[in-house]
């Protein structure tokens, strides 16, 4: 955030108290990007339903700005809801092609083996992208949840257990059985020492 | 990146998926996701807040002491039997602090639920 920008905090107390629609929009602006990429990885790539799971992030937030209590970040507390749409939207779908995806991680894993042989650097860490991506597709909810706020989101644990609602605890061990998956699914990506 | 990995025993270890994790997460947090209307239609997805203007509280006050005093101005006969009625009858059946405090609260909340149903309702 540049010095000159006004501050998430005056932006939230100008759409609280004045119900300034534009200090929110100003928000919006702010952290679509960081909302929309988290959604992007939680739904292991599926962009039209990561917008309308960020739209409806948003929505969320306007309505329950009042019980923003500043024990977090806005982007965390953003975070924090658009982890609970996405659950809330995976349960109900209930992972239907998640059989599907399955097949499909071990089919790839073949490729990736192939194509990194194959291609040079450029092409290869394309291919390793998605075969990431897919291999995501493969853990349970809160391993992915979990994962993707360490990792992709950046944050420490006791930040990924505010978002996830959940003991610290449980976000260590959502991390590393989540961890332990990858690494089968990846497991031709991994260096030689490694494997 | 600020999160080590746990191992079970408690200790910390980096492995090459940490490795492969952080740099995907890094580029991904480089790169930004362009608006490309997304704001707009947040926006006018936006439902109408329940929330009452700062002003509301005291005008609504305003009003019934304008209508108030309007009302004894142009009826003061009227308004005084009522004031001699109402004296007679708390006379005639004392009525506890107590008692007076509850039934205010009664009607205040009466009031102000009927109130939030209306604007619910009506949005």
């Amino acid at each position: 955030m540049a010095s000159s920008e006004v501050p998430d905090a005056q932006l939230i107390a100008r759409a609280l108290v004045g119900d300034d629609r534009h200090a929110f929009a100003e928000l919006v602006r702010r952290h679509q990007s960081t909302v929309r990429a988290c959604l992007r990885k939680l739904t292991a790539g599926n962009h039209a339903l990561a917008d309308d799971l960020s739209q409806e992030t948003f929505v969320l937030a306007w309505r329950n700005l009042k019980s923003f209590r500043q024990e977090a970040r806005f982007s965390t507390w953003l975070y924090r809801i658009a982890t609970n749409c996405w659950l809330a939207d995976a349960r109900k779908r209930k992972e239907e092609l998640l059989g599907d995806r399955d097949d499909q991680v071990a089919d790839d894993d073949g490729n990736a083996v192939e194509s990194g042989q194959v291609h040079g650097d450029h092409a290869r860490g394309a291919t390793l992208k998605i075969d990431l991506e897919r291999a995501m597709a493969v853990l349970t909810e809160g391993e992915r949840a979990a994962i993707v706020q360490c990792y992709h989101n950046d944050l420490t644990h006791e930040e990924a257990a505010y978002v996830l609602d959940c003991p610290v605890g449980t976000v260590k061990t959502h991390v590393l059985r989540g961890k332990q998956k990858l690494k089968l699914a990846l497991a031709a990506w991994a260096p030689d020492g490694a494997k | 990146m600020t999160n080590p990995t746990y191992s079970t025993d408690g200790s910390t270890n980096r492995d090459w998926l940490d490795g492969l994790l952080e740099a995907d997460g890094a580029d991904a947090r480089s790169s930004y996701v362009a608006d490309g209307g997304f704001t707009a239609r947040v926006m006018q997805a936006l439902p109408v807040r329940l929330t009452l203007p700062a002003w509301r509280t005291p005008a609504v006050a305003a009003l019934w002491i304008m209508a108030l005093a309007g009302i004894s101005f142009a009826l003061p006969g009227a308004v005084l039997d009522i004031a001699r009625e109402m004296y007679r009858l708390l006379g005639a059946h004392p009525v506890s602090l107590s008692g007076m405090v509850g039934a205010l609260l009664a009607a205040g909340a009466l009031t102000w639920s009927a109130a939030a149903y209306a604007l619910r309702t009506s949005e």
